[in-house]
């Protein structure tokens, strides 16, 4: 139950960025979509001010916003999407800390409080929120037309635009989920933390990218399962957490993960020679 | 089929390494049979800070000497991290945990969870909101109220003086704000020219310094750092602007390579905060509420100022 709770974020991000990276993509601006979507969810969510649907949706909408405008410049300009989304880290991390004015926003109200920490059925509400966000994704992907197309960009994108599949709208559209599904991740974190923190979520991008590609998505796009990202992430989960249990040094960890992360890679590349 | 392919595959990779890990760490576990031994949970906000790494160097070798075991994580200065760090300890059933907060509001549940889980939670060094079992620490404000009193009176209480904070929003760069606030307003002749985050951080410190001495150049009388990783950064800039004569730098923690600084006459003087004491503190705190013996709820330990005339007692240490 913990290692569900405890995944459930970068779960999220890593379903977004897969949609991304199967298109042919990157998105490094997960983290700081966390937390600016964060922060307005928290400017929000003060006791006795709004009610509950408030925040929430103010925190969505500004990770859709967000995630728009990734999608926007990846199509307006001819920009590679790791430059552009590199430039909207850098900005959404400004914006985060412009709108805090650099404090943590704190006194959240209990039901805010709740999707973080609150258990339905005993089942903890972070876990729900995976499992849902889990099944809407894998539809998305695997029984729309528009999942369809995503695979057809990424696997090839002249012969995609050749067959009349808008790539351009099929992009925006990715964005803008992965948008959302940030800012699903913020609203999380900042509810299970009691705050809302400019500084929240530095680093995540590259957590949910690892989980994407130990679950099998190939970064030259094309291919991925949103089945393989929640192993990815629930790997990743397991594997942090029986380290820690295990009382090893957080300095080994990171040799670790990097080690699993290669490794699941060039595995992965071996097994396509293969079958090749 | 490449996803499951490659699953199968990074669940082998991530087996066999678990596997290496557990073996290395075999040692330890042979000590489960001996029985009773406490076990403590630590987590701590930055393992790549050699202050935080002093204090947890030395709970590490009071909890041998005491014969406990104890289990220290980094939450590298996530509080979410931390918050789920704590939530492991609780699920592993430690008899109690030592935190070393990552901020004043976002690690507060952590210390909510542990008091509903009935596990003594004593945070060290730094504060929540939310109030544990015990405090084992300094008074931040003290240490700011001490160097902002040297800087005054080394400039004969007149100049221009530069803040550099912590981490925006931390406990102790609130603290160190306070104190540093409230000498400046009783001290009219000091004025402050500018105060930025460093993020307690070396480089960024350095760069921060470089900038300011662009910007005002040789107005700059001292400056105040809120810790010693920054007040080093804040030298190596001042040196290689040749400013360093003209500027009086005072930083808080005593680190060795700040008082070897100090030493040499680089940094003009540093404030110390017991890393060791509040480390072994900490720890026996830790033991005495696992075992519901009676313990002081707050500790605090005092600082002090280290100079040229007296870095030699605390290079011993």
């Amino acid at each position: 139950m913990i290692i569900g709770t405890q995944v459930s974020i970068n779960a999220l991000l890593a379903f977004g960025v897969t949609f991304v990276i199967i298109t042919g993509g990157i998105d490094l601006s997960l983290g700081s979509m966390v937390a600016v979507t964060g922060v307005v969810a928290a400017t929000f969510a003060h006791p006795d001010t709004y009610p509950l649907a408030v925040p929430l949706l103010a925190g969505l909408g500004a990770g859709l916003l967000f995630g728009a405008f990734n999608g926007f410049v990846v199509t307006k300009s001819k920009v590679p999407p790791f430059i552009v989304t590199l430039g909207t880290m850098t900005i959404g991390r400004g914006l985060a800390l412009i709108l805090s004015k650099g404090r943590p926003v704190s006194n959240l109200s209990d039901p805010f409080n709740f999707i973080g920490g609150g258990n339905v059925f005993g089942i903890p509400f972070p876990i729900i929120i995976l499992i849902i966000a889990f099944l809407v994704c894998s539809v998305i992907l695997n029984k729309t037309i528009l999942g369809r197309y995503m695979y057809a960009v990424g696997g090839n994108e002249p012969a995609a635009r050749a067959s009349g599949i808008g790539v351009n709208r099929v992009k925006m559209w990715v964005y803008t989920i992965c948008g959302i599904l940030s800012a699903l991740g913020g609203i999380l974190l900042t509810s299970r933390i009691t705050t809302g923190q400019p500084n929240a979520g530095a680093g995540f991008e590259l957590d949910a990218i690892a989980a994407a590609i130990i679950g099998g998505t190939s970064t030259s796009g094309g291919t991925g399962t949103m089945t393989g990202t929640l192993i990815g992430a629930l790997l990743i989960g397991v594997i942090s957490n029986s380290l820690d249990l295990l009382n090893v040094t957080s300095y080994y960890q990171q040799v670790v993960m990097g080690v699993i992360i290669i490794g699941a890679v060039v595995l992965d590349s071996a097994g396509k020679k293969e079958r090749g | 089929m490449g996803m499951k392919f490659n699953a199968v595959y990074a669940v082998f990779i991530a087996g066999v390494i678990l596997l290496g890990c557990n073996q290395s760490g075999g040692s330890e576990s042979g000590g489960e049979n001996a029985g009773k031994k406490l076990v403590i949970g630590a987590t701590m906000l930055s393992m790549q800070n050699e202050f935080i790494v002093n204090v947890s160097d030395e709970m590490e070798s009071r909890a041998k000497a005491l014969d406990v075991e104890l289990i220290t994580v980094d939450a590298e200065r996530s509080a979410l991290k931390q918050v789920e760090q704590v939530e492991s300890f609780i699920a592993q059933g430690v008899d109690a945990i030592i935190m070393n907060p990552c901020e004043v509001e976002a690690s507060s549940p952590a210390v909510k969870l542990a008091m509903n889980a009935k596990i003594p939670i004593i945070n060290v060094n730094s504060e929540t909101s939310a109030k544990p079992t015990a405090f084992v620490g300094s008074d931040d404000t003290e240490s700011a109220r001490i160097a902002m009193k040297y800087i005054a009176e080394k400039l004969g209480g007149k100049g221009n003086v530069l803040i550099m904070h912590g981490f925006m929003g931390q406990a102790a760069q609130l603290k160190r704000d306070a104190g540093a606030k409230e000498v400046l307003k009783a001290n009219p002749g000091l004025k402050l020219l500018a105060e930025q985050s460093g993020e307690w951080d070396r480089a960024k410190a350095m760069s921060l310094t470089e900038n300011w001495i662009q910007s005002y150049g040789n107005q700059i009388n001292a400056i105040f750092a809120h810790n010693d990783e920054m007040g080093m950064g804040a030298v190596k800039a001042l040196e290689a602007a040749g400013l360093k004569n003209k500027v009086i730098v005072i930083s808080v923690d005593a680190i060795p390579d700040a008082l070897q600084a100090v030493k040499k006459g680089t940094l003009d003087a540093t404030i110390y905060q017991n890393a060791a004491q509040q480390g072994g503190t900490a720890i026996e705190t830790a033991i005495k509420a696992a075992k519901k013996e009676a313990f002081k709820k707050e500790v605090l330990i005092p600082f002090q100022l280290v100079t040229k005339e007296n870095v030699g007692e605390f290079l011993k240490q």
